[in-house]
């Protein structure tokens, strides 16, 4: 296995983690509105690649926000108790559209580099064609 | 004197075991055998790869990082393959 092709399943792997954070991050903004909702984190740590060589990355388990749940005023609403106020989700539509750009721009660096491994190894093979 | 050409002689005996090819070489043969099969098993992956996606099991990033790698693996096959026939023109092309 050269290094390039290490390299190449490294990033894979880099492109796979921002992909399963962006997912967690979308079903945040989806349960915006669902009462008891608690926000979902995803936190990131190194693994073994392909080769069984370190440097790869992979999601951690998945941990709920334990941040107080928002209370919103709404007589009329079923979950509502004595004083009118139930409880709903404590997602911050700003901090999730944030680390949205954030997963989005990682996830360009990590395309960036698939793409800089490969155009590397066919400009090596390009130096014996001639 | 006698006893440091004894000396150099046991030396030259204690070293030598270090220049000896390992076990585990056979040779150019044995090398390009396992080239080979490198080569087999990156396109036969590639493939498990590409099937398993089109099924829906596996993840779009696998199936780019496959493909990408039988494509590394399928261009070093071809150019290291056009330059041995080319090598072996050359020969032919010898005045004899």
């Amino acid at each position: 296995m050269s290094e390039f092709s290490q390299a190449l399943s490294i990033t894979s792997s880099g492109l796979q983690a921002q992909a399963q954070r962006l997912r967690h991050l979308s079903e945040n903004i989806a349960n915006a509105d669902t009462p008891g909702y608690r926000r979902k984190t995803v936190s990131f740590e190194a693994a073994l690649g392909g080769t069984g060589e370190a440097g790869a990355v992979r999601t951690g388990p998945v941990q709920l926000d334990r941040s107080d749940l928002e209370r919103v005023y709404d007589p009329a609403h079923p979950l509502s108790g004595e004083d009118g106020h139930y409880e709903g989700s404590n997602v911050d539509l700003v901090i999730e559209i944030a680390d949205a750009r954030e997963a989005q721009r990682s996830y360009e660096a990590n395309l960036k580099m698939f793409e800089q491994a490969r155009q590397m190894s066919s400009r090596l093979l390009d130096l014996l064609r001639r | 004197m006698e006893i440091s050409a004894l000396a150099a002689a046991r030396g030259y005996l204690d070293s030598r075991p270090a220049t000896d090819p390992g076990p585990g070489s056979g040779g150019p043969a044995e090398a390009m055998a396992g080239v080979a099969r490198d080569f087999a098993a990156t396109l036969q992956e590639g493939e498990a790869t590409a099937k398993a996606a089109m099924a829906g099991e596996a993840d779009p990033h696998a199936l780019v990082q496959a493909l990408a790698q039988t494509e590394l693996a399928v261009e070093t096959a071809v150019t290291v393959r056009d330059k041995v026939v080319e090598a072996y023109q050359e020969i032919l092309r010898m005045p004899v």
